[in-house]
């Protein structure tokens, strides 16, 4: 099918998904914008999958833009960088998002604010893969779609992955930042691509984006020109299509069988966003300090996709968008999407480098009496089910507290998409129990 | 800062879909039948309708608070039952049979084995097969209490054979036109299969029962009636099959999750259907056919348990000896 014949909703998918509506026009249409700089930053230490950074600061130094605050000296980590000017006030555990405590490195902002200056200028033509790789290492770049795994341990496989995929797809409804930096942003996103194509040994490159993005699809369609390494692939609007594993089955018809590799199933997935921070990380050597979020949410007065500084706390982040966070009881201020994203009760919560996006929902969309009955056994969770699990089972184990048996009902295998209880008609928190009951059947 | 941000887990968003509105819609596709049997049955149909959803709604009232849990009328599940067991009479049924048979439906198949969702079998159909086997036992109850049987004037559309039984002994039926319409005779849900069917569609359409069984044991009776010799028409427009086919045998609780489950589970009802009207020469044997098939449900779940999307794919043979 030619990509400008497609329409709304068509594209290829995965079996299972359901459909949630997307509650993206509040911020769809609206350019990405710089959001003023707060007057204090608290980087946590632990931001992304692998070993937390140790301080290279101390309280009292002065730290400059993009100047390196943190580091680990693990394999798996990702190095932090001030996403300010100023002075370390603080070297102290904050909340995080999680609802419990993060150390972190608390940063005044003092003196002129200025956007970020390239410390470089590099043609990533004329460098090796092996230096575009420590260029991603040095800037400290992670997963940005919500995984916060290191970018740099993702790509720097032995052997090479032939397909690279970008994800595009932004299944969560509400979210709008990776749209908008596709179509804004693609030049850079191509020609970070390009970077990790390199980087991994790639042959070729799909760009997926579901099919509520159509102007997206047009403009990357046109920019790509027909060349035959990159491909635009319009997806059929269904969560959770962005998950990797089903982008990778959908778009490659590969299998991707509990605990592979990305070098097993020749095939690394990356978020745009990610991708277009290797873009800037090798050209202009800028660390990941800031990232572009949607703050959404329909009484939200400004909403829009906005440039923030990492460490930013969403008190700041809803005032500057005209929220009155005395004005929020009975409100739901959540990080990331509404499927899988945490609802917070302390506005003092900065977003981190895979924060996508904060979301007020108000008290009428909020589901407050969390009221439920036992499973019918209508059997929707299991039709729905991404991962082909039964649902069903293991929240009745897991809420009687039969913990052995899970295990057996793969509860491994869960990714708390959150399909099964938002279509749960006895409002059963199933994902709910099933996270809680993953710790005790580690222990077990 | 605010006092009372709500900070529940996620997901945060939820479909509108719930229990008591899939309950509300199963209601409302079977209005259409009930107001079949009312037309045929006048006064005996309504008594039955509303002495079972009335004795449903007492009896959870009642088996619940005995439990020491609140009632769950809200989630209709109970008033739905007592239609069922109403559907399931004939329009001549002593009262206290029907009291007897909602009772056992709702207080023993549904809230003793642990409420909605525990139960393995279909409460309606429990009730009003255990009502049958039980009846020689509770002589004394027809004799004690035929006084109390309330007479609402004689209708011949009650004296007359059912049509299950005339079909059986070889009468004439009318022709399937007017058996597909309307024909008295039968159970209360038996006054129109035209009306179910039309029943059973809304509940497809609105997503809430799955096509798969009631195409499968609808197709395999009609198969097996065909190799038994039967009238095939005949057999599909008799009897509970369409009742059974689309509204009992889809009971979320009592029928297999897995779409492999659901075609296994609805071919077996339909051969135990032809098993019992062509083998055993039973006039009828819908009801009991189903609820056989409830008792295999937990069986067939485990043995069309499908893999999970991560699951390995089945390595190839290894090539060395």
């Amino acid at each position: 099918m030619a990509l400008n014949d497609i329409k709304e909703g068509e594209g290829k998918s995965f079996v299972g998904g359901t459909h949630v509506p997307h509650y993206k026009s509040y911020t769809d249409s609206i350019a990405i914008e710089r959001m003023a700089i707060p007057d204090e930053v608290v980087v946590h230490l632990s931001q992304h999958i692998g070993a937390p950074c140790e301080p290279l600061v101390a309280v009292g130094d002065t730290v400059m833009l993009g100047e390196k605050i943190a580091d680990a000296d693990a394999y798996i980590t990702a190095p932090l960088h001030a996403p300010v000017s100023g002075e370390v006030t603080a070297i102290e555990e904050r909340p995080n998002a999680e609802g419990g405590e993060t150390m972190s490195i608390v940063i005044a902002a003092k003196g002129e604010q200025d956007a970020y200056q390239p410390s470089v200028e590099r043609n990533p033509d004329d460098m090796s893969a092996e230096e575009l790789k420590e260029a991603i290492r040095d800037a400290g770049l992670v997963g940005m779609g919500g995984a916060a795994f290191p970018t740099y341990v993702n790509i720097n496989t032995d052997q090479p992955v032939d397909t690279l995929i970008l994800n595009g797809a932004e299944c969560e409804p509400f979210l709008t930042c990776d749209h908008r930096l596709m179509l804004e942003r693609a030049d850079e996103l191509i020609k970070g691509a390009e970077i990790l194509m390199r980087c991994i040994g790639a042959k070729k490159t799909y760009i997926a984006v579901e099919t509520n993005k159509l102007d997206a699809i047009g403009v990357l369609d046109e920019k790509l020109g027909g060349r035959d390494d990159m491909e635009v692939v319009p997806l059929a609007v269904k969560y959770p299509q962005g998950y990797k594993s089903y982008l990778i089955k959908t778009i490659t018809g590969r299998d991707v069988p509990r605990g592979a590799r990305s070098a097993a199933l020749g095939c690394i997935v990356r978020n745009v966003g990610t991708t277009f921070a290797a873009y800037e990380a090798v050209v202009y050597g800028k660390p990941l300090i800031e990232r572009i979020i949607s703050v959404t949410g329909p009484t939200v007065p400004d909403p829009g996709n906005y440039v923030v500084r990492v460490g930013t706390k969403a008190e700041h982040i809803l005032s500057e968008c005209g929220v009155d966070p005395d004005e929020l009881d009975g409100a739901k201020v959540i990080f990331g999407g509404p499927m899988t994203g945490l609802a917070q009760d302390n506005l003092e919560v900065p977003i981190v480098k895979s924060t996508t996006g904060v979301l007020v929902l108000p008290p009428e969309m909020v589901r407050e009496d969390m009221v439920y009955s036992d499973c019918v056994r209508c059997g929707l969770c299991v039709q729905r089910c991404p991962n082909w699990l039964y649902p069903n089972e293991l929240s009745i184990l897991a809420e009687h507290g039969v913990y052995g048996d899970l295990e057996d009902w793969d509860i491994w295998d869960c990714i708390e998409c959150g399909v099964c209880a938002y279509v749960c008609p006895s409002n059963r928190p199933i994902v709910h129990f099933i996270k809680r009951a993953k710790p005790i059947v580690d222990e077990l | 800062m605010a006092d009372r941000l709500i900070a529940t887990p996620p997901p945060h968003l939820k479909a509108g879909n719930t229990v008591s509105e899939a309950m509300r819609d199963v209601i409302i596709a079977l209005i259409p039948v009930s107001l079949a049997s009312i037309y045929f049955y006048h006064y005996y149909a309504a008594f039955l309708l509303v002495l079972c959803m009335g004795t449903a709604a007492i009896t959870e009232i009642v088996v619940r608070a005995a439990l020491k849990k609140r009632h769950t009328l809200g989630d209709l599940s109970a008033v739905l039952t007592g239609l069922f067991v109403a559907l399931l009479m004939s329009p001549g049924s002593p009262w206290w049979t029907a009291v007897l048979a909602t009772i056992l439906a709702v207080g023993v198949a549904k809230e003793l084995m642990g409420g909605l969702g525990w139960n393995l079998f279909n409460p309606a159909l429990f009730g009003s097969v255990a009502t049958i086997i039980l009846a020689p036992w509770f002589g004394f109850l027809s004799r004690d209490l035929s006084r109390l049987n309330v007479n609402f004037g004689p209708i011949d559309a009650i004296s007359q054979a059912t049509p299950r039984a005339m079909l059986m002994q070889g009468a004439s039926l009318p022709d399937y036109g007017t058996m597909l319409l309307g024909f008295p005779g039968g159970a209360l849900s038996e006054t129109s299969p035209l009306l179910v069917i039309i029943g059973g569609a809304f509940l497809l359409y609105r997503g809430h029962i799955n096509w798969r069984i009631p195409v499968a044991m609808i197709g395999t009776v009609a198969v097996l009636s065909l190799l038994a010799g039967g009238d095939v028409i005949y057999e599909m427009l008799t009897g509970g099959l369409m009742l059974g086919a689309f509204f009992m045998a889809t009971d979320w609780v009592t029928s297999p999750i897995n779409n492999k489950g659901k075609w296994v589970f609805g071919i077996a009802i339909g051969a135990l259907v032809a098993v019992f009207r062509f083998g055993v020469g039973a006039t009828e044997g819908v009801a009991f056919s189903i609820l056989i098939m409830n008792a295999f449900v937990p069986l067939i779940e485990r043995l069309t348990k499908h893999p999970s999307f991560s699951e390995p794919a089945p390595k190839p043979a290894t090539e060395d000896a």
